[in-house]
């Protein structure tokens, strides 16, 4: 019987511990100056219907840059990166956000001078504005070199 | 052995089979798409290639298509290939390739027979052009699990048309670059990874100045 009720919590253990995996990472070149980057166009990705630009261009917003945000390939005005992104979702009980990456590009080449990325499985979900926040703080951290 | 203990086992061994192998088993992906963007503009004839050179497939352990593992359940290991079940180097060929032109190049595909120096050189020298590029690839595989990890070594360089190496840099590497997703995502990520590590290298500055001057 002890056997079987071990096993049984294996086994359990074994499925569960998928529902909790979670990373976040930061990759910035060097030799970019993101960090000290003052203008910013969010450019919405063509699939998404959930209005992610418009979480990323509120967070750069607080954080005290000037941000625009629509569909265009290229902004109206000049501006000192073109930010990316691709959002995958999942379902359990509820829809959530499995991960979230974030591409700072240069507006002439579309180079990513730096990217950012979490990834969340179900039990560690957080929201999506949580998701941009912690993403666009770690491409931050990394860009200050801290 | 009554019917139904018969029908217990079958099932339970069913579910083992499940849980060991999930979704671990026949699992491809594309590096020869990608829209990487390089932060070099250039133009003119230039060649491209790939030379795989990593020591398990030289010794013929893994096949020239393998680019990773997926693992199963208890982390039980199973090869993951190329979408287009051509040999890795060609895929990667291609990405680069659709990258440079992008950069306004006009390409070439070399592929080469051997990671030997002296075939390189030769079919550098064939090309007959100013500027060549050649990834050497020490090591670049995915392992995934819980965790997508990437392990590579690769070395970009420029040679000229007489094979004189203009530029060269290397990046290596053991990180662990997301959670591992689904096929689908694993694939694009690993194609975007590719296209973010070489790009960074074309961001070098000796590289810039053989590929622009």
């Amino acid at each position: 019987m002890r056997i079987v009720t071990f096993l049984a919590l294996a086994i359990c253990g074994l499925i569960l511990s998928g529902c909790s995996s979670q990373n976040l990472r930061a990759d910035v070149d060097p030799s970019s100056d993101v960090a000290e980057m003052t203008s910013f166009y969010v450019q919405r990705l063509p699939s998404d219907t959930r209005g992610v630009e418009k979480l990323i261009a509120a967070d750069l917003l607080r954080r005290g840059k000037r941000v625009s945000h629509g569909e265009a390939l290229t902004p109206d005005a000049d501006v000192d990166a073109i930010v990316t992104y691709v959002d995958q979702w999942m379902w359990d009980i509820t829809m959530y956000m499995l991960e979230l990456r974030i591409e700072i590009r240069d507006p002439e080449t579309s180079y990513v001078l730096a990217s950012g990325q979490s990834f969340r499985t179900s039990l560690v979900r957080k929201d999506p504005e949580g998701m941009v926040e912690e993403v666009i703080t770690e491409i931050m951290r990394e860009a200050e070199g801290l | 052995m009554k019917f139904h203990q018969l029908a217990c086992r079958f099932c339970s061994v069913l579910c083992l089979g499940a849980l060991i192998t999930g979704c671990a088993v026949g699992n491809t992906y594309n590096y020869a798409i990608g829209n990487t963007a390089l932060p070099v503009k250039g133009e003119g004839e230039i060649s491209v290639g790939v030379v795989d050179a990593r020591e398990y497939v030289l010794s013929g352990n893994k096949d020239p298509n393998f680019v990773g593992l997926q693992r199963g359940g208890f982390g039980n290991p199973f090869d993951v290939t190329t979408t287009s079940g051509n040999p890795m180097a060609e895929d990667m060929t291609q990405h680069l390739a659709n990258a440079l032109t992008r950069a306004g190049f006009d390409v070439t595909e070399i592929r080469f027979s051997s990671p030997d120096n002296a075939v390189i050189l030769t079919s550098v020298k064939q090309s007959a052009l100013d500027k060549n590029v050649v990834l050497r690839v020490r090591e670049w595989k995915t392992d995934a699990m819980m965790k997508f990890r990437l392990i590579y070594d690769i070395d970009l360089s420029v040679l000229d048309e007489s094979g004189v190496m203009l530029a060269s840099v290397s990046d290596r590497g053991d990180e662990v670059i997301s959670g591992a997703g689904f096929e689908s995502a694993n694939s694009q990520l690993s194609a975007a990874t590719f296209g973010t590590k070489i790009s960074r290298m074309f961001n070098n500055p000796e590289i810039r100045a053989a590929l622009t001057n």
